[in-house]
C-alpha cells in the first residue's frame, strides 16, 4: 500500500515542502511585525554553504546543522541592523543580502574545494528518519506504517522539527499576547511604542529568529536532500517562500497548505519528468514551473485585508 | 550654495562607502595572507594597467551603466523593478532572434536599430507584464519582477537550445549575429563599442529629462509620494507605467547592446548585470551623472576581480560580496546623513 502512486507522491511533497515551511514560518513572523526580507534567498543560500562546510569540516551533520543556523542569524542580524536599526530600504537592503550570499557562498564553496572539502563523509549528512537514536529496528517498524510512514516517518529529522515549530508558531500567533504584539508591530508600531513595547528590539529579534530558520532550512537542502553543495543551488526557491507567505495570507496554516500545495506540484512533475515526459517537453518549462505557478497563485487569489497594515517601512518614519 | 553642499552630501556619501568597503576587504584578504599593496596594485593593473585593460572596463561599464539607470529610473519613480536581469535576457535573445533567424530586409544601418529598437520594446513589455499584474491582480511588483526573471532564464534557455539554436555545433549557444548587425567598435583592437558611448549619452538625457521636464519632475514627485502627486493632479498611473517601460527598455538596451557589440550570440551561461545594475544604481545615489561614475567604478572592479583571480587565485565571486557590502554601506551611510542634516531643523522647532 505504501507503494501506491498517492502515497510515494504525497511523501515527496512533504519532503519537498519541509524547507519551505521552514524559512516560510520566519518571513512570516518578520512580515506581521513589518520587516519585508527579500534576502531570504541569500539567507537559504547561506545555510546551504554553511551547512555543507560546517558538515564536511567537523564530519559531524549536527555541527553543520548548527552552523547553518547560526550564520542564517548572523547574516539576519546585519540586514536588521541596517533595516531596523538604521532604518534604511529594507528592499534594498535585502538585494544586497542577496549579492553577498551569492558571492560569499560562490568564494567560500570555492576555498573548501580548493581544501579537499568538496564532499560530505558518511556521517557527515543525515540519513533518513525521524527520531534521532531510535534502534533500527523500530524505525523501519514505524516507516512501514501503512500512510503514515512514509509520509511522516520516511523524512528527515527537520521535517518533524518543522511541524512542532508550525504548530507552536500558529498557536503564538493566534492565541498568545505575543501574537498580538507581532500582529500589531507591523500594523500599528506607533500603538506597541505607546504601550511600552520596544518595537525596533522586537523587529530585530524576529528578523534574527527569521534568518535563524532560513539557515536551518539551507542545511535541509545541502546535507539532508542532496548531500551536497552547488553554487546557486536554491535557484530562486526564497523567492517562492515569498511568494507562498502571501499566497498564505500571512497565517501559519495558510503558508503551511500553500508549502504543500507547491510541494505536490514539484513531486508531480519530477514524476511526470522520469515517466519520460520530459522528451516531448522542453526541460526548461519544469525549470520555470515553480515560478510561473507562484506569478499565477498571486494572480488568482482574491484581494484582502488581511497583511500587515505597514510592511517594509521604517519605524519611527520621521528621521 | 544649498544645492552645492547637497550634491557634495552626495559625493562624500559615496566616497565614504567605497572607502569603508575597501577597507574591510583589505583587512578580509589580509587575514587570509593576500598584503593589501600588492591586492590594490594587482586590482588596478587589471582595471586599468593598459590601454586594452582600461578598455575593458569601459566594455564591462556599459551594460552596468543601462542596467543601474534601469534600476534608478524605477526606484526614483517608486517602482520597485527588480527584473533588469530578465528583461536584460528578453532584450538580448530579441537581439538574437532579429539579427539571426528573423532576418530584417535591408542595410546595416537600418536593421541594426530597427533590431535594437525591437528588443527595448520587449524589455519594455517583458517589464510591463509586472504592472498589468499590479493593476489588474495586485501583484506585489517587487515580487513579480523577481519571478519573471526565473521566467525570462528559463523561456531564454529554451530558444537558445530551440529555434535560434546555432546547427553546427552541440553547444547550447545561437549563431554568431552576421557582420552588419553588430555594433561598430570604437577603439582597434578592444570590444569597446559604439553601444557603451551611446549608454553614456543615454544617462545624459535622463539626467536632462528628469531634472528639466514635466514628465521627469512628476515621476520624481509620484515616486517620492504618490498621495501627494495625486493631489496636485499628476497623471500617477500613466507616470508608473512610463517609469516601467523606460526601465525594462534600458535594460532590454542593455542586453541586445551586449549581443551586438560584445558576445555576438547568447549561450547558457549565467549573466548577473541586471542585479549588479541595482549596486550601480545605489552607489550612484539613485543619479544618472553618479551612475556614469559608479558604473565605470564596478566595471573597474569587475575586470579588476578577473586580474586578481589569475595571479593571486582570489575568487571572482568576491565581485559580488563586494557589490553587497557597498549597497549597505551607502545604505547606511546615506542614512546617517540623512539624519544629521535634519537635526539642526529638529531643535528649531
Amino acid at each position: 500500500m505504501n507503494d501506491a502512486l498517492i502515497v510515494v507522491i504525497a511523501a515527496q511533497a512533504v519532503t519537498a515542502a519541509v524547507p519551505l515551511v521552514l524559512a516560510g514560518i520566519g518571513e512570516t513572523l518578520a512580515q506581521r511585525a513589518g520587516v519585508l526580507n527579500v534576502g531570504i534567498e541569500g539567507l537559504l543560500l547561506t545555510g546551504c554553504v554553511a551547512g555543507f562546510t560546517g558538515a564536511a569540516l567537523s564530519g559531524c551533520a549536527w555541527s553543520g546543522l548548527a552552523a547553518a543556523i547560526v550564520v542564517g542569524a548572523l547574516l539576519a542580524a546585519l540586514f536588521a541592523w541596517v533595516t531596523v536599526v538604521m532604518r534604511c530600504d529594507q528592499i534594498v537592503a535585502g538585494m544586497a543580502i542577496n549579492l553577498l550570499a551569492v558571492g560569499g557562498s560562490g568564494t567560500a564553496w570555492l576555498v573548501a574545494q580548493g581544501h579537499g572539502y568538496a564532499e560530505l563523509s558518511a556521517n557527515a549528512g543525515f540519513s533518513r528518519g525521524i527520531v534521532p537514536g531510535l534502534s533500527d529496528t523500530a524505525q523501519a517498524w514505524l516507516r512501514d506504517l501503512p500512510f503514515i510512514g512514509p509520509l511522516v516517518f520516511d523524512q528527515y529529522g527537520l521535517a518533524l522539527a518543522t511541524a512542532l515549530i508550525a504548530a507552536t508558531a500558529w498557536w503564538v500567533l493566534t492565541r498568545t499576547r505575543i501574537g498580538v504584539i507581532i500582529h500589531a508591530l507591523g500594523d500599528a508600531p506607533d500603538a506597541c511604542a505607546a504601550n511600552g513595547i520596544a518595537v525596533r528590539r522586537w523587529r530585530v529579534g524576529l528578523v534574527i529568529f527569521a534568518g535563524a530558520l532560513a539557515g536551518a532550512a539551507g542545511a535541509y537542502l545541502s546535507i539532508m536532500r542532496t548531500h551536497g553543495f552547488s553554487p546557486l543551488m536554491t535557484g530562486g526557491m526564497g523567492f517562492v517562500v515569498l511568494a507562498l507567505v502571501i499566497f498564505g495570507r500571512w497565517h501559519i496554516g495558510g503558508l503551511v497548505a500553500a508549502c504543500l500545495g507547491f510541494g505536490v506540484i514539484d513531486a508531480l512533475q519530477s514524476h511526470l519528468q522520469s515517466r519520460g515526459l520530459n522528451a516531448v517537453i522542453p526541460y526548461q518549462v519544469f525549470q520555470a514551473l515553480p515560478f510561473i505557478v507562484a506569478l499565477i497563485a498571486l494572480a488568482v487569489m482574491r484581494r484582502g485585508t488581511s497583511g500587515p497594515r505597514l510592511l517594509g517601512q521604517a519605524w519611527p518614519t520621521e528621521r | 550654495m544649498r544645492r552645492w553642499l547637497v550634491g557634495s552630501g552626495e559625493f562624500v556619501i559615496a566616497i565614504g562607502a567605497i572607502v569603508a568597503v575597501i577597507i574591510v576587504v583589505l583587512t578580509g584578504l589580509a587575514l587570509l595572507g593576500h598584503p593589501p599593496l600588492t591586492v590594490l596594485t594587482t586590482w588596478f593593473q587589471g582595471a586599468a594597467g593598459s590601454g586594452t585593460r582600461f578598455a575593458l572596463s569601459l566594455q564591462e561599464a556599459g551594460p552596468l551603466l543601462l542596467t543601474g539607470l534601469a534600476a534608478a529610473v524605477a526606484f526614483r519613480g517608486g517602482v520597485w523593478n527588480i527584473g533588469a536581469e530578465g528583461q536584460f535576457l528578453i532584450g538580448a535573445v530579441t537581439m538574437v532572434a532579429f539579427g539571426t533567424v528573423l532576418l530584417i530586409p535591408g542595410p546595416g544601418w537600418f536593421s541594426l536599430p530597427v533590431a535594437l529598437v525591437l528588443s527595448t520594446i520587449t524589455g519594455a513589455a517583458w517589464a510591463l507584464l509586472a504592472t498589468g499584474l499590479e493593476r489588474w491582480r495586485g501583484v506585489p511588483v517587487v515580487l513579480s519582477t523577481i519571478l519573471l526573471n526565473f521566467i525570462a532564464i528559463a523561456v531564454v534557455g529554451m530558444l537558445v537550445q530551440g529555434p535560434l539554436h546555432d546547427p553546427t555545433t552541440t553547444a547550447p549557444q545561437t549563431a554568431l549575429l552576421p557582420e552588419h548587425v553588430r555594433l561598430p567598435v570604437l577603439v582597434d583592437g578592444t570590444k569597446l563599442h559604439l553601444g557603451v558611448l551611446v549608454a553614456a549619452l543615454i544617462a545624459i538625457a535622463l539626467w536632462l529629462g528628469l531634472k528639466r521636464t514635466t514628465i521627469g519632475f512628476e515621476v520624481q514627485v509620484v515616486g517620492l509620494n504618490p498621495d501627494a502627486a495625486r493631489l496636485l493632479g499628476m497623471p500617477v498611473g500613466a507616470r508608473q507605467v512610463l517609469v516601467m517601460a523606460v526601465s525594462g527598455g534600458l535594460a532590454g538596451f542593455a542586453g541586445a547592446a551586449q549581443v551586438a557589440g560584445v558576445t555576438g550570440m547568447l549561450s547558457g551561461s549565467p549573466i548577473s548585470y541586471g542585479y549588479a545594475g541595482i549596486a550601480v544604481a545605489m552607489l550612484g545615489r539613485l543619479h544618472p551623472l553618479g551612475i556614469l561614475v559608479a558604473a565605470l567604478f564596478l566595471g573597474m572592479l569587475s575586470t579588476g576581480a578577473s586580474g586578481l583571480e589569475r595571479r593571486l587565485a582570489i575568487p571572482h565571486d568576491l565581485g559580488d560580496v563586494v557589490q553587497g557590502l557597498l549597497v549597505l554601506a551607502v545604505l547606511v551611510a546615506g542614512g546617517i546623513s540623512a539624519r544629521r542634516a535634519l537635526r539642526p531643523q529638529a531643535e528649531g522647532t
